[in-house]
This record gives C-alpha cells, sequence and structure tokens, in this order.
C-alpha cells in the first residue's frame, strides 16, 4: 500500500463529474507528477486528498488513515500543500509567512513557541532564502514567493509535499530552481512530493536526475495512463489527450542518457 | 513594548483628568483620587470627587475601552476578511445595534440599562443574521458574508428610519438621533461595569488568537491546509469581534472611523503581523479615543457628539493615510 492510495474515487460538483473512478497508488520517497490538460480535475483532485475537498464516492488513504475522518490539524502533519497561485493578503514578512507552517502544531489561542519559531528559521535557510527572511513578501518575485511557500511546506515537517502546478508562474532558470531544490528536498529528506504539472518534461527531468519517479496522465475525468515517465510519455499518448504531434528525443548530459518531449504541431 | 502599550493610554486617561470646563489643579485631582482610593486623609470638596471621581475618571476608562474596542475588532476584520477596508460596521453591528436603542428608547422611555441591552442583542443579531446569509451559499463565504452584512446593515437603517418617524418629536426623536451620534457623556462606574464584560472578553479573546488571524487571512483553502479549522477559527474571531464592537456601540453609541483608522497607523507603525498589531492597536485606539474625547467635551461650551468628532477627523485622516501609505502597497 503506498503513502497516497486512492481508490475509486469520485468527486463532482452538482451532478456534474469532475473526475470519475481514478485508483492511484504513491509510493513514499517518490517524485510523482500528475500531468493532463486544462480542467482535467488534477487541483481538485489535490484538493480532495488534503482533505479540502470531499469525495463524493471512493476514498483516499493519507498515511494510511481514510482522510475524511482526520481533522484539519492531523492532515497537516502529514502532507503540505503549494498552491498554484498565492493572493497575498497583506505584506507580511518571509519568515511570518513561512512560521504559518506551524500552524498545525500551535493550539487556538497560543502564538508559535521558541522551538516553531527555530524551525521555521531552519526552512528558510533549507530552500537557500534566508536572505529574504525579514523583506515583505508581496517585494518577492513570482520564483522567490514559490520558494518561500516551499519553506511554509517544510516547516509543517511532513512527510509528503503537495504542489499544484508550481512553476506556472516561474522564468526559465526560476522553474529550474525550483525543480533542482525540490529533487535535493527529495535525495535529503526522503519526501515524497505529488506535482500537478502542464510540463511532460518535469517528469523526464526527476527521472534523469535519478530520483523515483513516477506519473500519471489524467484525461477525460479519468486516469488514462500511469507508470514511470518513459511508458506514459509517448507519442501515441500526446497524440491521443492533447490532439499533437510529438517526438521523444534523447541527449547525453554528463554521461547520462535523457530525454524530453518537444511538441510538433497541432491537428 | 508591552510597559508602552500599556503606559501609554493610562497616561492619557491620568491627563484627562485635568482638562474640562471646571479646573482643578494637579494636586487637586491627586488628592481626590487618592482620598477615593483611601490612600489619603484629607477635606476634598464634594464637587472635586463628583467631577474627578464620577464624571472624568469613568468616561475617561470607558472611552479607552470603546477606543480599544472598536479598533481591534476592526483590526482582526480586516485581518479575517483579507481586506485593509473593512470594519467592524461591515457585518452590520452598528446599525442593528442602533435599531436597538432606538427601540428601548420608544418602548422603555430611554431607560440606559434597556437602551445597553437593547443595543447589545440587536447588534448581536444582526451579525447572526449576516452570518446565516453569509453560509447559505458555501462556494465564496466571504464574498457573501460582506453582502449578508451591506443587506443586514440596509435593513436596520431603514427600521431605525421607521423608529425616527414614528418617535415622539420632542421627546423620544432627539433622544435617538443624540444617541446614533455617539457619546461618552452618561458614562458612569456601573455603566463601566455592564459593558466592561463583553469588550473584555471581546478585546482578550482577540489578544489571544491573534496569531490565528495571519493563518485565516491566507484564505479559506490554505488555511485549512496548514491545519486550520476555518469554520471555528473564523465564527470565534467574529464572536470576540462583535463582542467587542456590541459592548462598545452600546453604551456609547455609533462612533466611527477608529476601527479604520487605528488599524492603519498601527499598520504604518509595526507592520501587519497580527502578532504585533493587534496588541498596538489596542493601545492606540484606547488613547486616542480618550485625547478626541477630551476635545469633544472641552472645544465648546456644550459638548460636541464624539461620534462627530471622530468621523470629521478620521475621514480626512484616512485620506492622509492612503496618500501616504501608496507606495507601501497594502
Amino acid at each position: 500500500m503506498g503513502i497516497i492510495d486512492v481508490r475509486n474515487a469520485t468527486f463532482s460538483y452538482g451532478r456534474e463529474n469532475v473526475f470519475e473512478n481514478i485508483d492511484l497508488e504513491i509510493n513514499a520517497g517518490e517524485v510523482f507528477c500528475l500531468f493532463g490538460p486544462n480542467g482535467c480535475g488534477k487541483s481538485t483532485l489535490i484538493l480532495c486528498m488534503l482533505g479540502v475537498l470531499p469525495l463524493s464516492n471512493g476514498q483516499i488513504s493519507l498515511g494510511n488513515r481514510n482522510v475524511r475522518g482526520m481533522k484539519p490539524s492531523e492532515v497537516a502533519k502529514v502532507a503540505a500543500y503549494i498552491p498554484q497561485s498565492h493572493e497575498k493578503p497583506f505584506p507580511y514578512k518571509a519568515i511570518d509567512v513561512v512560521l504559518m507552517g506551524r500552524t498545525a502544531h500551535t493550539a487556538t489561542f497560543s502564538p508559535p513557541s521558541p522551538a516553531d519559531r527555530k524551525i521555521a528559521e531552519e526552512a528558510l535557510e533549507k530552500v537557500g532564502i534566508a536572505e529574504f527572511r525579514d523583506r515583505p513578501y508581496t517585494q518577492l518575485s513570482g520564483g522567490e514567493t514559490q520558494l518561500v511557500l516551499v519553506a511554509r511546506a517544510l516547516a509543517q515537517q511532513t512527510p509528503i509535499l503537495i504542489m499544484d502546478e508550481p512553476t506556472a508562474h516561474l522564468d526559465f532558470r526560476n522553474e529550474l530552481n525550483f525543480l533542482e531544490t525540490i529533487v535535493n528536498l527529495v535525495k535529503d529528506s526522503g519526501l515524497t512530493i505529488i506535482m500537478a504539472t502542464h510540463f511532460p518534461n518535469h517528469a523526464f527531468y526527476f527521472e534523469g536526475t535519478g530520483v523515483q519517479s513516477g506519473l500519471a496522465l489524467m484525461n477525460n475525468r479519468n486516469i488514462s495512463v500511469k507508470g514511470n515517465p518513459l511508458e506514459v510519455l509517448t507519442e501515441e499518448n500526446m497524440e491521443h489527450v492533447f490532439n499533437i504531434k510529438s517526438k521523444i528525443i534523447s541527449y547525453t548530459w554528463k554521461n547520462e542518457t535523457l530525454r524530453q518531449i518537444v511538441p510538433l504541431e497541432t491537428f | 513594548m508591552i510597559a508602552l502599550l500599556v503606559a501609554g493610554p493610562v497616561l492619557i486617561i491620568l491627563v484627562s483628568l485635568f482638562i474640562g470646563r471646571y479646573p482643578l489643579s494637579v494636586s487637586e485631582v491627586f488628592t481626590t483620587l487618592g482620598f477615593r482610593m483611601g490612600l489619603v486623609q484629607a477635606d476634598i470638596p464634594a464637587t472635586h470627587i463628583t467631577v474627578v471621581w464620577d464624571v472624568r475618571l469613568p468616561r475617561a476608562i470607558l472611552g479607552a475601552m470603546v477606543g480599544a474596542s472598536l479598533a481591534v475588532s476592526g483590526a482582526s476584520f480586516q485581518g479575517m476578511f483579507r481586506n485593509p477596508l473593512v470594519s467592524a460596521n461591515i457585518l452590520g453591528v452598528t446599525s442593528g445595534a442602533g435599531f436597538g436603542a432606538a427601540l428601548a428608547i420608544i418602548m422603555f422611555d430611554g431607560q440606559t440599562f434597556f437602551i445597553y441591552l437593547f443595543a447589545f442583542a440587536f447588534g448581536l443579531l444582526a451579525v447572526i443574521l449576516s452570518y446565516l446569509i453569509g453560509t447559505t451559499y458555501k462556494a465564496t463565504p466571504t464574498v457573501m458574508l460582506v453582502l449578508g452584512g451591506v443587506v443586514v446593515s440596509s435593513i436596520f437603517s431603514a427600521l431605525i428610519s421607521l423608529l425616527k418617524y414614528i418617535a415622539d418629536p420632542f421627546d423620544q426623536l432627539p433622544s435617538i438621533v443624540f444617541w446614533l451620534m455617539g457619546s461618552l457623556a452618561s458614562a458612569r462606574f456601573t455603566d463601566i461595569v455592564i459593558a466592561a464584560i463583553p469588550m473584555l472578553i471581546g478585546v482578550v479573546g482577540l489578544l489571544l488568537m491573534r496569531w490565528r488571524l495571519n493563518v485565516l487571512s491566507l484564505g479559506d483553502i490554505e488555511a485549512r491546509a496548514l491545519g486550520l479549522n476555518v469554520f471555528i477559527a473564523k465564527s470565534l474571531a467574529i464572536f470576540f469581534a462583535t463582542l467587542a464592537t456590541a459592548g462598545a456601540v452600546c453604551v456609547s453609541g455609533v462612533i466611527g472611523w477608529v476601527g479604520l483608522v487605528i488599524p492603519h497607523i498601527g499598520r504604518m507603525l509595526v507592520g501587519n503581523n497580527n502578532e504585533a498589531l493587534i496588541p498596538v492597536t489596542i493601545s492606540l485606539g484606547a488613547g486616542y479615543l480618550v485625547i478626541v474625547d477630551n476635545i469633544a467635551r472641552t472645544l465648546t461650551g456644550s459638548e460636541i457628539p464624539l461620534g462627530i468628532l471622530t468621523s470629521l477627523i478620521g475621514g480626512p485622516f484616512f485620506i492622509y493615510l492612503i496618500r501616504r501609505t501608496k507606495a507601501r502597497g497594502w
């Protein structure tokens, strides 16, 4: 049984099913990409995994417990969430935002303890942005903000990080920097990562770094294929799901054979 | 820092004991205080005791509590609703309380106890109604909550107009109008005790959960994913903020702008982290309202209603603040 186990999961808004009968098993220590076209239900599935939205049918276990029976604070000790877009309500300092990762560990009427504050400082350092500690995070760039949110997730000290298109608003370098940060976290701390993404090459990137990587292709309210990147990201599947012609190319970098998928034309 | 936050309002309360139409020297004020506290044996004129102990002191203390309550609930609502431009009025507390007071003035001949009771009860009722409207449609809870507040406010405003229309124009109508303008003129120690209970519960509650307000400001989904039971936390915060506001409004009438201006001065001074902002807001609000009340009761021969002054000062000052802080982008 995986660290996250999705069994026969169906979610609907009203009568419309967003996704139906999804089965998914994600193993501890894995980087798992959830890939699929816009509006295929990736974000909804992620919110169901976190217990934010309730499934209409089926069940999701998080670390062997049904997420439905877990309190928000219990979920937040197992899985941390990095949202796709984070609206900044007030110009909090970066460290204040990271400290909010300790919410599940503080009582209603007490502020975070000195130990919580220390954990937040360490998380900030771990993602390499200690220099932004006292900056209002409204002044940080998209990439820097995303790293603040990763630090916040690390401050939760969970075995699982769940991310919703975390690189969607990042430029070329920041995207790569973000992916490198993730890979280091998996290698150093043995975290499990679930990441919804629009970019198939993220899965190839993770595979190329040698971390255990999995991928599910979500389409038409369901998961059409899952497995390792090479099995899932085939030219046929791209044609089938996205209606595009594409080509898988191989290249060599540091004596390793790596892959990328290149989109060629729509039809 | 804590010492400063406490000392500021206390000092302002002390100073306001010297301010007023009836002139008293420093030693007269202190001997009167000492006499009433049983520290000094002296022959004090009865007028001095009345002026210092029965009028100025309770009024200043009440002013500090009302100011603190209005300011801190404003700051909390701003955090919860992720909007620096809302204040306690947003959920209809003020118009509900106004209606309650007007009703008590007509039904019970303006007996103070019933005015307090009705103002408080209808203030709470207004928020409960806004909250019920806000939770009927789950998809956009915050927008619906604010919308609920707008609807409830306008209904109670209409009801206030109705009561004004049917009130006795020589006796009741002036009382209603005067109550709605806001004033601390009727403050006595007995009043302070009744109104202090909800205000203290509200202010202390918000002070204790101030860090949670930061998390709530991230929005429902993120706050929940961070481990917060959003429904409970938000309900608690609204409950405390409402208690504080309703407690303040029932003794002081409608005093506008404190909940908007004071939190913003706080944001300029210590930033937006509610851990620091909430205590600073409490202290600033307490000091501010005592000062404005001193102006209200000394500026002219007959007293100016406090609510008029807070709006006259608050409105332009708020514009000034917005212009000054534009670059900092809250």
